[in-house]
């Protein structure tokens, strides 16, 4: 009888590591595959531009990942993404207004809209995906109305620019230092205060959390603005890469943010999830998409491979959930 | 005659022995009494009998034949059902179709016979002298006896001829024990084999046959409940003897730290005023709907007050568990495992939880060097058995996991304690040692709301005894001189004489 109990335990470990980390073994063959297979894939340039790519979806997945540990679901940050890039151009263009002065002004708007979300889940008691949905469509619709449905553009926008293409000793591009510099933050607050540790604690339960005095509903709250605050940034950050400002610009964020916290392992239930796996899966992604360009994919194709791999994450979600 | 027979029974969890070479052997129709303290292997044994675990090695007879089962749905059809502490129920289906759950009688159109539902369940909850139970009640709205009851309904309609009991009372009153007790010698009388674990010896010289006593794992003794006293029980399981008296009362304060006047709550509390004073041990009994679970939870808000003040040190105070903690009132609650404990979070994170904002900097960050001191402080006191302060704490046994949540009261040194049920799953040797520390803390001034359903505890520590019934408090009684009938008495509405 001992035979099967050692195998039992040893299929466990394979499980569970496959669980936390099967997406970094696909992530580690894929790149090997595109280094074999096109020419470009494995060049500093390439890798630079893979991780300016990712800097984006990395930064407001940021925020997306603190909600989902919570047990929440924060589906607004697309279009909270698209209405702060949108006010950020606009008050540059339209308002003369200087760039830190409309950073400030849309990371406001960003962090306001984290206290819309936070009040009505918290305070009204609506469930996360319902409010965030609401909330999505009314953001959306906040940006036609401002854009008219036309493209913002101006020279006003240059000043900006350094944060999709400037460098660091003309190597290291801006948007990745903030990317890592974000993660580090990021990382540190969760594991070293204690807004990290209640976060964790009302995620994996809320009620004894609330019991041992934690304030659950000031957590969250503050979980939203800051979601809400990296979604804003990451709106200023796409002004700056396109160099404009539309109704649909962030339309193409909203998947990728989702899964790459899904992607990275984190637990849809909460409570359970690695920041840095996020960050690895954001970049997996982008490579994704960047491979599929290399290896001359079409578009359509493209977005059923991401559709595909979603769900390929949340089976290993599932298959973590399993204790055989 | 033997039904069935554990040979030589091993199990490992890592480097953990949980079981060693257990053998024993049971006899048909008899209740069997499992005894044993927090990580005596108990419940790893009951887990490999219904299927959830398998041992290592050493084999199972059940009349004769190899009992292997590999699930708990292969245990279930050999006829061995298990109820544990944690009820397996969907809560917002009826009873009804919990009782009947994969076993629902259909009509000829092959749809659920709504009509033999009800007949069957309410038979089955007749046999079992439950007849208040309505079918198309839904579990969530039971008391926590009556869940009980339902899971031993299933058992019934299993043709179970072995049904093995976690623990049954430990989260009941003395009513719902008692009637529970009758439908064991129901059960019994049947020809039903019982494996009953418990802490409480009370219930064991009540109603077992036979007693086994396992200690760390290892297999101490098997004897009949006659050749058996609670002093040798006592010392099999603890491996020591055991001095358990009570320690002498001190006197408390006359100043008021809490008062509250005229609380009320729908149906569960009507107007209920009291003073709890410095250094007091102030037990609230009754039996289980009586409101005393309800008038603790108001307390430190976890239940919303409809009308009614409470006082602390003569300031009014708004319940909530954030406004208590500053306040220095801390509560254990009764659901430890849902309530007490974050199963994913490390032993030393949940025992720090409530006095994180105490010891973290302006800024926000956690001196883990005083996290873990304080930790490692209250693993000692209590005795917690983990490896180290970094294990998550659903890797704990039962018992270990309650201690935590009492751990993380202690760690707070709070002023004041509502403590519900606090001994409720506490190893033997440990419940004194707190007996000791409750006194110790009202001699130093602190202040006790005992919440207990245990009449031993509350007879043996507290200075005054509120007792409770349909929401009211029914009567005072004097700690010193309360007996057991009295509270009883009280507690059922009868004159106390």
């Amino acid at each position: 009888m001992s035979q099967p109990v050692d195998r039992s335990s040893t299929l466990r470990r394979v499980v569970s590591f496959l669980g936390e980390n099967g997406f970094i073994v696909i992530f580690v063959l894929w790149a090997i595959y595109l280094s074999l297979n096109t020419r470009n894939f494995a060049t500093a340039n390439n890798l630079f531009t893979v991780l300016r790519q990712a800097s984006i979806i990395g930064i407001v997945a940021i925020g997306a990942h603190y909600v989902i540990l919570l047990g929440d679901i924060d589906l607004s940050l697309a279009s909270n993404l698209t209405l702060s890039g949108v006010v950020m151009a606009a008050l540059m263009v339209n308002q003369g207004i200087a760039p830190l002065g409309a950073l400030l002004i849309t990371l406001a708007l960003g962090a306001g809209i984290g206290v819309i979300n936070g009040f009505i889940i918290t305070r009204l008691k609506i469930n996360a995906i319902i409010t965030t949905l609401g909330v999505l469509g009314i953001l959306e619709g906040v940006a036609f109305i401002i854009t008219q449905g036309r493209t913002i553009s101006g020279s006003e926008i240059d000043a900006i620019k350094f944060l999709s293409t400037g460098t660091l000793s003309s190597i290291i591009p801006v948007p990745v230092i903030l990317l890592f510099i974000f993660y580090g933050v990021a990382f540190i607050v969760l594991r070293r205060t204690t807004y990290g540790a209640h976060v964790f604690a009302v995620g994996n339960n809320n009620k004894a959390a609330w019991l041992s005095g934690v304030n659950v509903n000031l957590v969250k709250l503050m979980t939203y603005v800051l979601a809400g605050t990296l979604a804003a940034f990451g709106g200023v950050m796409q002004v700056a890469r396109q160099g404009t400002a539309t109704g649909a610009m962030g339309s193409d964020f909203l998947f990728p943010i989702l899964t790459a916290v899904v992607l990275g392992g984190a637990s849809l239930t909460g409570g359970r999830g690695k920041i840095f796996n996020t960050l690895i899966a954001a970049i997996f992604l982008t490579s994704i998409t960047n491979g599929m360009i290399l290896l001359g994919v079409d578009i359509y194709t493209q977005r059923v491979i991401s559709g595909a791999i979603l769900i390929v994450a949340l089976s290993l979600d599932r298959l973590r959930m399993m204790r055989p | 005659m033997t039904y069935f027979t554990i040979e030589n029974v091993s199990k490992s969890y890592g480097a953990v022995h949980a079981l060693k070479q257990v053998s024993f052997a049971v006899q048909r129709g008899h209740v069997h009494a499992l005894l044993g303290e927090n990580g005596a292997g108990k419940s790893t044994l009951i887990k490999i009998l219904a299927g959830a675990e398998h041992s290592d090695s050493g084999e199972i007879r059940l009349d004769g034949a190899l009992y292997q089962p590999k699930n708990p749905k292969a245990a279930l059809a050999a006829g061995i059902s298990t109820i544990y502490q944690v009820f397996n129920l969907l809560p917002d289906r009826t009873l009804m179709h919990n009782i009947l759950l994969g076993k629902e009688p259909r009509n000829t159109w092959g749809l659920l016979d709504m009509k033999a539902m009800r007949t069957q369940t309410r038979t089955i909850l007749a046999r079992l002298n439950a007849s208040h139970l309505d079918p198309d009640m839904r579990v969530t709205d039971l008391r926590v006896g009556d869940k009980q009851i339902i899971e031993i309904a299933r058992a019934l309609l299993n043709q179970s001829q072995v049904v093995i009991m976690d623990e049954p009372t430990s989260a009941l009153n003395l009513s719902e024990a008692d009637a529970l007790f009758k439908v064991i010698d129901l059960l019994k009388s049947q020809g039903v084999t019982i494996l009953y674990v418990s802490h409480r010896l009370d219930e064991i010289f009540r109603l077992a046959d036979q007693v086994t006593v396992l200690r760390d794992g290892t297999h101490i003794s098997t004897q009949a409940i006659a050749n058996v006293t609670r002093g040798s029980l006592v010392e099999d399981m603890i491996g020591r003897k055991l001095t358990g008296v009570f320690p002498e009362r001190s006197h408390h304060g006359t100043q008021e730290v809490l008062r509250a006047d005229g609380l009320s709550m729908r149906s569960a509390l009507h107007d209920i005023s009291f003073s709890l004073h410095a250094g007091e041990i102030l037990a609230i009994a009754g039996l289980s709907g009586s409101g005393k679970t309800e008038l603790g939870k108001a307390i430190y808000g976890d239940l919303q007050l409809e009308r009614g003040q409470i006082w602390l040190h003569g300031k009014p105070f708004k319940p909530s568990p954030m406004n208590a903690l500053q306040h220095g009132l801390i509560y254990l609650p009764e659901d430890r495992k849902a309530e007490g404990v974050i199963g994913e979070l490390s032993v030393r994170r949940n025992i720090a939880l409530p006095i994180l904002k105490r010891i973290a900097n302006p800024f926000g960050f956690i001196d883990e060097q005083q996290e873990s001191t304080v930790a490692q402080a209250q693993i000692e006191t209590l005795d917690i058995k983990t490896p180290n302060a970094d294990q998550l704490v659903i890797n704990l046994s039962g018992g270990n996991q309650q201690k935590v949540a009492l751990a993380k009261c202690l760690a707070v040194h709070p002023e004041i304690f509502i403590l519900m049920e606090p001994t409720q799953g506490i190893d033997i040797g440990v419940k004194f040692d707190l007996y000791q520390f409750i006194a110790d803390q009202a001699a130093q001034g602190r202040s006790i709301l005992l919440i207990s359903s245990e009449v031993t505890e509350i007879l043996g520590l507290a200075h005054r005894i509120l007792v409770m019934r349909d929401g009211r408090i029914a009567g005072e009684l004097e700690g010193a001189t309360a007996t057991q009938d009295k509270i009883l008495r009280c507690a059922l509405g009868e004159a106390v004489t």
